[in-house]
């Protein structure tokens, strides 16, 4: 983990989204989740070697922080986790996938197929899994707020 | 209000958010919660690229069935956003059928980047891909004229307004083309690294995730629809780089010998 590879994610996750139009007030906090979801990859991934663990937690990172933002903000958590994974998503790989198939290298293909799917599952299961523990909270937070008054 | 008028007003407002890339349940969750501050209890179906619903009119015990079918994709955050924010000011106001229309019809002409500055995005974003996946400083700079052809050129295919797969496989086939062409120019550009900056910016990675998403959350017919759609879309894009790689490969090979 190096401060270029962290201000490449902060770039990288800043630019892509402007495809997706999103509000310029909010383009400077989308970038920060970019990072933010890097460094926690990068952290685990030095610790654990393993893509799909590293990917998870960056995605969970990258959603808990969508999600505070969202409450303070009043905006849909999608404005931030949408370019907070630009980093993370496997689009190299998918890319990899097929050209590997296109020259028909079929074992190096199906060793990328593998891991793209893995990768984006973690990077879903990552934000889920996140999304229904803020969910979560907030109902009990209800609950409690109503067996008090 | 009219039940059909209130049924028109969620439907047009689902249709904005499944056109603009939102998961299937949260169109669910808005045209549910569209029709209920109307006073009405419908229930709605979203699949990939359409909406199904049925209100039950209780006064004479009528079933109405309407259907929304959605053709434009693409992904736009603002809009979802402004959409999002209209349902939830219908909670505290109820506007008449004319004011909501006219509501929504603005979010539908909600203003975009310019095309300047979504090139300039193009360019910066293969620049840093090229960087960020383990290319030198002259792969980055290689890749900023290819990014900005490349999507000049989807732009201007997709106004046109072909089948997505044809648009890809160009973009594709001038990833590939602009490489080579740069790369027997100058020597020391290693084309794994350009190619990787300039996919980056035509990688449907909202779609793939989001069609995830929706899989996880239970919503199969929407999800898997959509994960088809993002592998399509990289196929179409891997085919023209590949055809064009090992063509000139190839070619090469046979001038030689």
């Amino acid at each position: 983990m190096s401060l270029k590879m962290i201000i490449l994610a902060f770039l990288g996750s800043a630019a892509p989204v402007i495809f997706f139009n999103i509000d310029r007030k909010k383009l400077f906090y989308a970038a920060t989740g970019g990072a933010l979801g890097y460094v926690c990859y990068a952290y685990f991934f030095e610790k654990t070697r393993n893509a799909a663990v590293a990917t998870f937690i960056g995605a969970f990172a990258v959603n808990i922080y969508s999600e505070i933002l969202a409450r303070i903000i009043k905006t849909p958590a999608s404005n931030f986790y949408v370019p907070g994974i630009f980093p993370l998503v496997p689009g190299y790989t998918a890319y990899r996938t097929i050209s590997y198939m296109a020259e028909g290298r079929i074992n190096t293909a199906i060793v990328m197929m593998w891991q793209t799917l893995t990768i984006g599952g973690a990077v879903a299961f990552g934000i889920m899994l996140s999304a229904t523990i803020v969910k979560y909270i907030k109902h009990v937070g209800q609950k409690t707020k109503k067996a008090f008054r | 209000m009219d039940i059909k008028k209130a049924s028109e007003i969620a439907l047009m407002a689902g249709e904005i958010l499944l056109s603009n890339g939102a998961e299937a349940y949260r169109t669910q969750d808005t045209v549910n919660r569209i029709l209920r501050s109307y006073g009405y209890a419908g229930e709605c179906m979203v699949v990939a690229d359409g909406i199904i619903l049925v209100i039950e009119d209780e006064v004479n015990g009528e079933k109405i069935t309407s259907m929304k079918k959605v053709n434009k994709k693409q992904v736009d955050l603002y809009r979802i956003e402004l959409i999002n924010s209209f349902s939830r000011s219908l909670m505290k106001e109820k506007p008449g059928y004319d004011e909501a229309v006219g509501r929504l019809k603005e979010i539908k002409n909600a203003p975009e980047f310019s095309l300047f500055v979504r090139l300039s995005a193009a360019c910066l974003s293969g620049f840093v891909y090229a960087l960020f996946f383990g290319g030198s400083v002259i792969d980055a700079f290689a890749a900023i004229p290819v990014c900005f052809v490349t999507y000049l050129v989807k732009v201007k295919i997709s106004e046109f307004g072909f089948f997505q797969f044809f648009e890809n496989f160009v973009s594709g086939v001038i990833i590939g083309l602009g490489t080579y062409l740069l790369s027997i120019v100058f020597g020391a550009v290693n084309m794994d690294s350009v190619i990787t900056g300039g996919v980056m910016i035509l990688i449907p990675g909202v779609v793939l995730t989001n069609g995830m998403k929706d899989i996880i959350y239970g919503d199969f017919t929407s999800g898997i629809a959509r994960f088809f759609e993002a592998l399509l879309v990289i196929a179409a894009i891997s085919i023209g780089v590949g055809a064009v790689l090992l063509i000139a490969t190839k070619g090469a090979v046979v001038s030689v010998a």
